[in-house]
């Protein structure tokens, strides 16, 4: 006898749909799971199998062969205890017929025939939607996830038993339908870092502002104790809040590696998440950056999709490490070949980078920094010259004096500067609405003279600029870059000689060439 | 070739032979006879016997390179080049620089050896300057070739550099000593300077050409710079720096030492201070220097003086608040609403700062700005 229930599986950020076809036959009693399983899908014989019993349904000695088609799909992970064990009832008709039609099931079976929770739910309800089917069966502890996705009922399950009933027709819609939170449900963020922290550091405050407001990447040079984390910590609270687009797709990134549990507020049923903001540690490997891994897995760029990836001591990074970085920061995507075909996974975030700007953290005050000329050209050559490149904003912190720390509570709040972020990237939207492009960072050269057309006056004002200040021809498109940002923040349709004065005041990584 | 011409090329022949820090083995030999006659013994194998001890084994080497050497194919070749080559005890070494103990027995140059007429003075300093030692690099070193002085330092990083570029500009005459052979520009970035100093100037070396610059050429080249000169100015040095090394060596010399202060609270100016304060004459500008060399005042007005109340309104308030050292946009903020008691925004901050950088008062090194020239 024969049977198929659905099921899915992960590749990449994608999900496909998976048939985990049954069929059980008279024979020497055995066990066959085919259809490029990993060892953890090979591994399910067993479980299934005592899971059953424990259950209290007793598999005759029969020879069980289990196909997941389609079979040119490397399977990973622990989702196919579920069908699998589905399946075997189905052949043995212990189910009523069509029971599991239009139904997807997943889930990893403890012995006891208790249902674990598995990686991924979310992208592959998401999926499952897409494709009509009708329910969702899936571990009580990830049912929530399904229960982001619309136009499909989740059914959340905790055992072997109460799957059963479900098939059965036990009517099981008890699963509160979860809705993604709206923007002032978000506003209330769980972050307790604010901007109003950072007294007297009104420059790099204004930085983080045009950096965030323009999607561009921030670089921060300064001396130890200088507030450089301080800030880059705070990034996140400016950005606007996630849509409910960006929200899924940060969700399903978390959700494919199993971290989406403690990021989730189940206040109210409403999904509310922060924008992501990962600081890897320096001994980093390229790997754990980017992704990776026989089975691939998303890596930390991918973690930070939407969101901000700080790095911290800059020059510290293995030249490599950050190399690796140049195709995400280019095509916001990770792909990641492997044999068994290409992973995309999403990568969209704004880098922020920190660093000293010498060994000992004084240069260029010649007067205490000690270190050698030689000392400080090696330090900052050990970061790439193509990353720094992309940094369109640079700023220097210096550490803070005593009557700033004193003079408490001034200066803007986090709101009130995510407030000024989000109108300029509503104008920037309204000025890229036809266009691939989404934010001011997005422009190339190209873009920059069609966008950012220069009056007679500013032209002039650049000229001068262009030659006193030594500028390249790189750093003239990058500084009416920010420049049209800096406008933007400031409401100006125009792009004026203070937008283009303070743009280049930000552009000093070309120092470091 | 000239009589004069053979005796350059018998001694370069023995010099670059002889290998280098064996002064003292080309005086003795020099003691046995003339460059010609020793190449004669050198090449008949007969020198080896005339020496004993120690420079035996120098002189089997030099036997050695004698046999393979072509002494005026060599010496043409170094002609050839633009090279030129002098040694101690001919008309053309320079006066001052034989007067030292330990002169060099020969030298080097590609350019012009320094007018033994005129006043030389040697600016050294930091290769690690702030922008205060590279203005003042600049403004003494230029006030100075102006008024016909002549401009000895190393072609360093740093002061050194700054200091000889900016004699050139001024149109005067630099010497560069160099702590390798005289065709080896190092630092390579002062390649710009070296063509420069070739063109108007000069550069010399002690070394044979082709010596790479190796850390220990460098303390015996100092000499040279400060006995070619007839003082020493320092504009910044620290503490413990290459530059004292030279400071020493003019006072063994017997040449007067002049260094321009510094803040108290830079690591650069402790060395200069310190000078100072063991007998260093003091000087704050160009023309009090040209005093002590006893050229007179030019007539020319300090610059060194901060023009205070050059200009009015924020740009003025700005430039009164730069510094020679670099200072971050939030520093001059603060300093700016301590002074003034007024916040200045930030887009007006840069507009102006940008400007006094356009203008060239002030100039940006990183983030940070600094007053300039």
């Amino acid at each position: 006898m024969f049977s198929t229930i659905t099921s899915g599986t992960i590749c990449g950020i994608r999900s496909c749909m998976v048939q985990v076809e049954v069929d059980i036959s008279q024979g020497l009693p055995c066990f066959q799971i085919v259809g490029l399983p990993g060892s953890e899908v090979r591994e399910a014989r067993e479980r299934v199998k005592v899971a059953l019993r424990n259950a209290g349904i007793a598999l005759p000695p029969v020879c069980v062969n289990v196909n997941l088609s389609p079979a040119d799909i490397h399977k990973s992970g622990t989702m196919f205890d579920l069908p699998v064990a589905v399946g075997i009832m189905a052949a043995l008709s212990r189910l009523p017929q069509g029971a599991a039609e239009s139904t997807l099931l997943i889930g990893e079976l403890g012995l006891s025939g208790e249902i674990k929770p598995v990686k991924g739910v979310l992208p592959i309800v998401r999926e499952a939607a897409r494709l009509g089917v009708k329910r969702c069966i899936l571990p009580a502890e990830n049912a929530w996830e399904g229960a982001l996705v619309e136009g499909t009922d989740s059914v959340g399950v905790s055992s072997l038993q109460e799957t059963i009933e479900v098939l059965n027709g036990a009517d099981r819609r008890d699963t509160v339908l979860m809705r993604i939170a709206e923007r002032e449900a978000a506003e209330e963020s769980r972050s307790r870092e604010d901007f109003a922290d950072m007294s007297g550091q009104e420059s790099l405050k204004r930085a983080a502002k045009v950096a965030a407001a323009g999607f561009h990447n921030l670089l921060i040079v300064g001396a130890p104790g200088s507030g450089k984390t301080m800030l880059a910590r705070r990034i996140p609270t400016i950005l606007p809040p996630l849509s409910a687009e960006e929200t899924l797709e940060v969700a399903s990134v978390y959700s494919i590696s199993g971290l989406l549990k403690p990021r989730f507020s189940a206040a109210d049923h409403r999904l509310a998440i922060d924008r992501p903001f990962l600081h890897p540690h320096h001994t980093v490997t390229g790997q754990a950056l980017v992704g990776g891994g026989r089975v691939p897995t998303p890596g930390i760029v991918s973690l930070a999709h939407r969101g901000v990836l700080f790095l911290d001591e800059l020059p510290e990074f293995k030249r490599e490490t950050l190399d690796i970085l140049r195709q995400p920061l280019e095509d916001r995507k990770v792909q990641i070949a492997r044999s068994s075909g290409t992973y995309d996974y999403p990568a969209d975030f704004m880098l922020v980078g920190a660093m000293n700007p010498c060994p000992c953290g004084y240069y260029p005050d010649m007067g205490r920094c000690r270190c050698t000329p030689g000392e400080v050209r090696r330090y900052l050559r050990r970061v790439s010259g193509p990353i720094l490149d992309r940094m369109d904003i640079c700023v220097e912190a210096q550490p803070v004096a005593f009557q700033d720390i004193v003079r408490q509570g001034t200066g803007e709040t986090s709101a009130q500067m995510r407030e000024q972020v989000m109108r300029a990237r509503k104008r920037q939207s309204e000025r890229f609405s036809d266009t691939e492009l989404r934010f001011n960072a997005d422009m190339k050269a190209a873009d920059v003279d069609r966008y950012c057309p220069l009056d007679g006056r500013e032209k002039r004002f650049m000229e001068k600029l262009f030659t006193s200040m030594q500028l390249s021809a790189r750093g003239y498109h990058r500084a009416v870059k920010v420049a049209r940002t800096i406008a933007d923040l400031e409401g100006s349709e125009r792009i004026r000689e203070e937008h283009l004065a303070e743009a280049v005041c930000y552009r000093n990584t070309e120092v470091f060439q | 070739m000239t009589e004069k011409d053979a005796y350059k090329a018998y001694m370069h022949w023995l010099f670059q032979a002889s290998g280098m820090g064996s002064r003292g083995f080309v005086r003795t030999l020099l003691g046995i006879g003339t460059p010609e006659e020793i190449y004669g013994l050198a090449a008949s194998g007969a020198l080896a016997d005339r020496l004993a001890g120690r420079y035996r084994k120098k002189a089997l080497a030099l036997e050695a390179s004698a046999s393979a050497f072509d002494v005026a194919d060599a010496y043409g070749k170094l002609r050839e080049r633009g090279i030129s080559f002098v040694s101690l005890g001919e008309e053309e070494y320079p006066g001052k620089l034989a007067t030292i103990p330990d002169a060099p027995c020969a030298l080097y140059y590609v350019g012009r050896l320094p007018d033994p007429d005129r006043k030389t003075l040697a600016l050294i300093g930091a290769r690690s300057c702030s922008p205060y030692g590279r203005a003042m690099a600049g403004q003494f070193a230029s006030a100075l070739a102006e008024a016909g002085v002549q401009i000895v330092s190393g072609m360093a990083r740093g002061v050194d550099g700054i200091g000889q570029q900016a004699a050139l500009d001024a149109g005067g005459y630099s010497m560069g000593v160099l702590g390798s052979g005289v065709d080896v520009c190092y630092p390579p970035e002062n390649r710009q300077l070296y063509e420069h100093l070739i063109a108007q100037g000069g550069i010399c070396s002690e070394y044979p050409p082709g010596i790479e610059p190796r850390a220990l050429l460098f303390p015996p080249r100092n000499r040279i710079i400060s006995g070619l000169c007839d003082g020493v100015l320092v504009v910044e040095a620290k503490e413990r720096s290459g530059t004292l090394i030279t400071v020493d060596m003019a006072l063994e010399q017997g040449r007067e030492v002049y260094a321009v202060p510094g803040r108290v609270t830079d690591a650069l100016s402790r060395g200069c201070n310190r000078l100072i304060r063991q007998g260093a004459a003091l000087v704050e500008s160009p023309e009090e220097l040209l005093r002590e060399l006893g050229l007179g005042a030019g007539g020319r007005t300090g610059r060194t003086d901060r023009g205070e109340a050059a200009a009015d309104g924020v740009r003025g308030r700005l430039m009164n608040l730069l510094d020679y050292r670099p200072q971050t946009t939030e520093e001059l903020r603060r300093g700016y609403a301590d002074a003034y008691g007024d916040d200045l925004q930030i887009p007006e901050l840069c507009l102006e700062l940008l400007g006094l950088c356009a203008d060239g008062a002030a100039e940006q090194i990183g983030g940070l700005y600094a007053r300039k020239g």
